[in-house]
């Protein structure tokens, strides 16, 4: 059966096999005849009622249509057809409904003609002119056009001016006016600016991921100057809280975490340098351009700066097994280069470049080319630990502290040594010492020889250092000195992501697992056991402008570098406002900062600005936005500043019926939406307000909950994520996340209620407000001050000093001699479980 | 209320519309959306019960994770050819095939004596006595296989449909499609094994969410302590004094949503802490077993030392599920080789273990739950991550390795055919030869009969609609009842 389907297949294929006896004599002639059948009915039929299950990206039942040599193999059914029995032919079957399942699945039978044309083609043989689909080979797949770069997000950036407003009060900036623009088109007027404690405490939260001090609050309500809020903008902006709250934004993106996954999730104890990195490059506001450049080829573009090292990082946050068969071994590694090359477009393009690893991509302007080409960048790239002197100045002052301390210890010990040792030796050898296991032939020499003196030199030498580890009074003195020794400072392990380096260990090592290939491949349907050409470095084709090509960014590594450089070119590439994608790096990255500030984005998907992402609401404004970042040399920070002196940013939260008739989503901006706090700030909150929150910054993270660091530097294993972040939606990290949801579920109450965390916080800011203001009426307005930035309005003080007298009477009742601690406890306990406390207005 | 599809309200509904293509309930929520303005409508819970794409079969499903995987010969696919070639060499072997490639034997004849049993005269092995008694309930599956012969790879292939980490696993997409009927307990629970063994290798990636919102993971009942987080009030708070903060919480939300009365997140989280005060003592409750008759906790094997902890497990699984709890899953064995079904050494001595501790607990169950009526709408499920070779893995006491291309898993209950048999493995059960099961498939089954499509279950992220199935999967309908 098998070798009579080859045979006719071949046949099919060599002409010049035509006159094989095998062959009916009027082959060629049908063959010919259903090739145009094929051509004129049968592939149109095939391509729209039957590929999209077998042979596009899906082969349904093992059955591949794409190729003629597919239909023949069949699927799991067995061959689809019975060449030359159109009858016998199970695809025939099928498609007239004699046997199940019916064809075409979950659609109407095919018209009566055409089926038999199906039938027709069969029984001239089922001849293809080629396949009904290209598949990934080097020279197939889609390419790129003009038309495709006409794209609104492939396009340059445009410059626009400020549109013409009536109102002409409102606007205080460009931002005002391109929303009011839009805004009295649709004649909604803007809100009111919010009073001056919402609008503190928003910024603050917003900034820095902590509520404003009570101090801080009365210190802006009085400032009556008008440059009061830019200043305090300006404060925030220095705080570094602000890095450790914007860092963590970015590295939701970067799906980062500091253990591996998969068999055993070994740690990455080294990996906290790039969460360090973010913060620090944020809090210096490091140009944007920066930051993502040497997040992809640090080591490359400044490799004497330890913070492009740390940056690093990045590329290698993503998960990999730690245990892997022979067979997997090319397989996870291609997964690696397409974790990197993934989240590199999510987070840093908005283009979901992964979806064209196993064929073109179907919305945008991707081809499955492009995309193996951009991997191929990665291809010697790994995870390493490297030692670092990160922080040169503070390591030689502590190597210096060291040394002082670690002198007495080494002098003594010389001392020792120099003055005592030689008499204390010769004493011993001469008095027949107890032979040491291992070492009997030594003291028969001694013996034979009679004092060490006559000894060769080797062995006296080997003889005086088993003589020291016997003798107390040596020991007592070389103890301290090497527990010393050990202690001296080395530059810190960092993790990093680089090439010719030595890899992080593995467990399938021993295993000859290569850790990468020297290169990549095309792979048929992103099969690695699927190989076809090797590819060359090259980037998305829709973002290289004004004819340029690859070669543009290109460069060669220098004389003895130890890496590829391939890095240093996609930096060169992502980062070139001239021909690369630097208008797209820089819209992307606006619109993060106006979705975390407006919480949506003027592109609703944050990371997809591709054909199935959302368009802009306001494409000028981003463009504007995208525009003055590039201007002021890619610093953030003047970005956000822009932004929250706005007198968008400044509008109240209230909601309107009217306006809300004419723009439901606010995508206009007509109000400030309120936003639920993240799971970090709202724990990082109760921390402050508590006054138990330790500020120190930096180094490595624990999973220890007790902890009162900021919830950033938790530390981050993926089999073990902390219960209270997982709680308000913080994003596994396995895949970057470009926006968190803000889910509201009873564990999340049962946390306010019951956790040991909270209780305790609870109790430490009733402990503080016991201390400064015992009376009720001080207590409950400065807990409000405290907990919400604002006193408490008439019926709330009444409320909540009535709950207050009511448990510290039950509490009495129950014999408790702090009742009125804990009455009051109970009290900011409640105030942290508020609406009002986790949502910012 | 009830009949309005709800979804998580962290996305907003447009972006819930984006990210749930027509998935359940999206057509209800679109005109939902079109005769109201986002914020005009009622705040969705989003583990609230929501309809099924069409009529379900289950409305809910307990696995038992044979964890470690187990051996396909040994224990439901009977292979008399194995005896008879016991020690040959198997032709065309690939020595790739498992993970010790040096130490591949030859085919090994099971250690266990096979008998045919029930109706259906279906042939098991003799370390599950008790299972052996309810094959007639039971649909097997000989035909399935999976792409990884490696532990983790293979358990999230097994549990979230492809072979990497990053996505969310099939009680997760059940939660997501269908919500929770029970208002009180956690919608999704896994249990692992008490006895200090470890978790299973790929730890709670095997219940995670993935990308979609966190309150889909499973909820992982600690095996020591405390099963679940915060669920005790502080020591020094009376019941009346909790419930005199909590309304005191009410009272000022209420005042600060008279300010904002549009914010209907603000209402749902309210509502929130209501339901969390119920669930303080409706979650004990519900796993306290000591409220059991004794001959239940006989039945299950509550007083035998060898298999209390998982009739523990089994039990509690029971007494979730009758309380609405959607879906539960119960992981037979830890971590490491021996201490989990993977038996690469002495393969006898290390499946009779685990059969010991799981078969009267599991058998128990089914005879539980049919009693109850309660077997017919649950979906009772014992598969591991793959199977085992019909080749010795060397060793003074042999063992099996690893074996991706065959495995038996066995469905009950929940509109699954009882006594049936699907598919089938070549002589020595090496491979699946008929009707091939692929963990796609295998997934879409269990989807459908929870009512789901499993093609129109997806979610939407960085440009892309996921599904369990990834872009495969046929559900096994010769399996269904």
């Amino acid at each position: 059966m098998i070798s009579s389907r080859s045979l006719i297949f071949a046949a099919a294929t060599a002409l010049s096999v035509a006159s094989h006896a095998a062959v009916p004599p009027q082959h060629a002639q049908d063959m010919a005849k259903g090739l145009a059948l094929f051509k004129s009915d049968v592939r149109a039929a095939l391509t729209q009622h039957c590929l999209k299950c077998h042979g596009g990206e899906k082969v349904k039942g093992g059955l591949d249509l794409a190729t003629r040599e597919g239909l023949l193999k069949g699927g799991e059914e067995g061959p689809s057809i019975v060449l030359g029995q159109s009858k016998s032919s199970l695809l025939y079957k099928l498609i007239t409904h004699q046997s199940k399942p019916a064809m075409p699945d979950k659609s109407p039978k095919l018209p009566e003609p055409l089926i038999a044309k199906i039938a027709q083609w069969i029984d001239l043989g089922a001849p293809y002119d080629k396949p009904l689909v290209e598949t990934g080979t080097a020279s197939a797949g889609r390419g790129v056009t003009e038309a495709d770069r006409q794209f609104w997000s492939f396009q340059p950036l445009k410059k626009s001016t400020a549109p013409k407003v009536k109102d002409t009060k409102w606007p205080r900036n460009d931002i005002d006016r391109h929303i009011l623009a839009k805004l009295e088109e649709k004649k909604i007027a803007p809100n009111n600016a919010a009073d001056r404690r919402t609008l503190l405490r928003r910024v603050s939260l917003d900034l820095t991921g902590l509520p404003p001090t009570p101090a801080e609050v009365e210190a802006f309500v009085k400032d009556t100057a008008p440059d009061a809020f830019a200043k305090v903008v300006d404060r925030l902006l220095a705080s570094p809280h602000y890095g450790e709250r914007w860092g963590r934004h970015w590295l939701d993106l970067a799906r980062f975490a500091e253990s591996h996954g998969f068999e055993q999730d070994y740690d990455r104890p080294h990996a906290y340098h790039f969460r360090d990195f973010v913060i620090k490059a944020l809090n210096a506001d490091m140009p944007y351009d920066q930051f993502v450049k040497w997040q992809i080829a640090g080591d490359e573009l400044a490799p004497k700066e330890p913070l492009a090292l740390m940056a690093t990082g990045f590329l290698g946050a993503g998960v990999f097994p730690t245990q892997l068969t022979e067979k997997e071994f090319e397989s996870a590694r291609y997964d690696e280069l397409d974790d990197m090359a993934g989240t590199l477009g999510t987070a840093m393009l908005g283009l979901t470049i992964g979806c064209a690893r196993c064929h073109d991509h179907k919305f945008d302007p991707i081809p499955v080319r492009d995309y193996y080409r951009l991997v191929s960048t990665f291809s010697t790239t790994i995870r390493s630990e490297i030692q670092l002197d990160i922080d040169p100045v503070a390591h030689k002052a502590s190597l210096a502290k060291w040394e002082k301390e670690h002198a007495p210890f080494a002098e003594a010990l010389a001392k020792f040594e120099r003055e005592q040792i030689p008499a204390r030796f010769a004493q011993w050898a001469t008095n027949s010492p107890v032979s040491v296991k291992g070492q009997e032939a030594l003291f028969v020499a001694l013996k034979k020889a009679g004092s060490p003196e006559k000894l060769d030199e080797k062995s006296r030498a080997k003889l005086l250092d088993l003589f020291k580890t016997q003798d107390a009074e040596w020991k007592k003195r070389n103890d301290p000195a090497q527990k010393s020794l050990v202690a001296q400072p080395k530059p810190p392990k960092v993790q990093v992501t680089s090439e010719g380096v030595k890899p992080m260990k593995h467990h399938a090592d021993d295993r000859g697992f290569p850790h990468f290939y020297k290169e990549t491949h095309f792979l048929k349907r992103g099969d690695a056991n699927q190989k076809q050409d090797v590819v060359t470095q090259s980037f998305l084709q829709v973002l290289m402008r004004g004819g340029k090509t690859e070669t543009a960014w290109k460069s060669a590594p220098p004389e003895g570098a130890q890496t590829s450089h391939r890095r240093a070119g996609l930096a060169n590439w992502i980062s070139d406002t001239e021909h690369g994608a630097g208008h797209l790096l820089a819209r992307v990255i606006v619109n993060r900062l106006w979705q975390h500030h407006f919480g949506r984005g003027l592109v609703g998907t944050p990371s997809d600005f591709g054909a199935q992402g959302e368009r802009p609401t306001h494409p000028e404004l981003l463009d504007f936005l995208a525009s003055e970042l590039i201007k002021n040399g890619w610093r953030l920070k003047s970005l956000h500043k822009l932004i929250l002196t706005s007198a968008t940013y400044e509008q109240d939260a209230k909601f309107d019926d009217t306006k809300a008739a004419k723009d439901p989503q606010n995508t206009l901006v007509w109000r400030h939406a309120p936003q639920r706090l993240e799971a970090e700030a709202i724990r990082d909150s109760i921390l402050s307000v508590s006054g138990r929150l330790d500020r120190t910054m930096f180094g490595l993270g624990t999973l220890n909950e007790a902890s009162t660091r900021r919830s950033v530097y938790f530390f981050i294993k993926r089999s073990k994520l902390v219960s209270a972040m997982q709680l308000f939606d913080a994003p596994e990290p396995l895949v970057g996340q470009a926006a968190r949801p803000a889910t509201v579920i009873a564990p999340q109450a049962l946390l306010f209620m019951n956790s040991p965390q909270v209780r305790l916080a609870a109790k430490e800011l009733a402990a503080t407000l016991q201390k400064t203001s015992s009376a009720l009426d001080a207590a409950v307005p400065a807990a409000y001050m405290a907990a919400l930035s604002r006193a408490p309005a008439k019926d709330e003080m009444a409320k909540a000093v009535a709950f207050v007298q009511a448990q510290e009477a039950a509490y009495k009742t129950a014999g408790r001699a702090d009742a009125a601690q804990l009455a009051l406890a109970d009290f900011c306990q409640a105030l942290f479980g508020l609406n009002e406390f986790v949502y910012v207005e | 209320m009830s009949s309005e599809p709800n979804f998580p309200m962290d996305l907003s509904r447009r972006q819930l519309l984006q990210r749930c293509g027509m998935g359940v309930g999206a057509m209800g929520m679109y005109s939902l959306l079109q005769s109201e303005g986002l914020l005009a409508a009622p705040a969705p819970d989003p583990l609230a019960p929501r309809p099924s794409h069409f009529a379900a079969k289950a409305k809910s499903v307990i696995w038992i994770f044979v964890n470690g995987g187990q051996s396909q010969v040994d224990t439901w696919d009977y292979k008399p050819e194995l005896a008879k070639r016991d020690g040959q060499a198997l032709e065309g072997f690939d020595r790739f095939t498992g993970f010790f490639a040096n130490a591949v034997g030859g085919l090994m004849k099971s250690p266990f004596e096979f008998a045919q049993h029930g109706q259906c005269g279906k042939w098991v092995s003799s370390i599950f006595p008790n299972l052996a008694r309810h094959v007639d309930k039971m649909a097997f599956i000989h035909s399935l296989h999976t792409e990884s012969n490696n532990h983790s790879p293979a358990l999230f292939m097994m549990n979230c449909g492809l072979p990497r980490m990053g996505f969310p696993c099939v009680g997760s997409w059940a939660t997501y499609g269908l919500g929770s009927v029970s208002r009180n307990l956690p919608a999704f629970v896994v249990m692992s094994d008490p006895r200090g063994r470890g978790l299973p290798k790929g730890h709670a990636t095997n219940w995670g969410a993935g990308f979609l919102p966190s309150i889909f993971q499973g909820t992982h009942f600690r095996p020591q302590g405390d099963p679940i987080d915060n669920l005790k009030r502080p020591v020094e708070m009376t019941t009346a004094q909790q419930r005199a903060q909590l309304d005191l919480m009410a009272d000022l939300n209420r005042l600060h949503q008279g300010r904002n009365p549009h914010e209907n997140e603000l209402s749902a989280r309210i509502e929130s802490f209501e339901l969390a005060y119920r669930m303080q003592s409706a979650a004990p409750e519900a796993l306290d077993l000591e409220k059991e008759p004794e001959q239940i906790r006989k039945l299950y094997g509550l007083d035998q030392k060898h298999c209390a902890h998982f009739a523990a497990q089994c039990l509690t699984a029971r007494r979730l599920v009758e309380r609405g709890t959607r879906f539960v899953q119960i992981y037979s064995g830890g971590m490491d080789n021996q201490l989990s079904w993977d038996g690469h050494n002495d393969i006898a001595g290390n499946h009779s273990g685990f059969a010991q501790e799981s078969d009267q607990p599991v058998a128990a169950l089914l005879e539980d739950l049919a009693q109850r009526g309660m077997l017919k709408d649950t979906l009772v499920i014992w598969a591991g991550e793959f199977g085992r070779l019909p080749v010795a893995q060397k060793s003074a006491k042999p063992g099996r390795d690893h074996n991706p291309h065959a495995m038996t898993a066995w469905m009950a209950g929940g509109g699954v055919k009882g006594g049936v048999s699907h598919g089938a493995t070549d002589e020595v059960g090496h491979k699946a030869a008929v009707n091939k099961v692929h963990v796609n498939d295998f997934h879409a089954t269990i989807l459908h009969l929870l009512g789901l499509d499993h093609e129109k279950l997806t979610y939407r992220l960085n440009g892309r609609d996921f599904r369990l199935t990834d872009v495969a999967g046929k559900v096994v309908r010769p399996i269904l009842a």
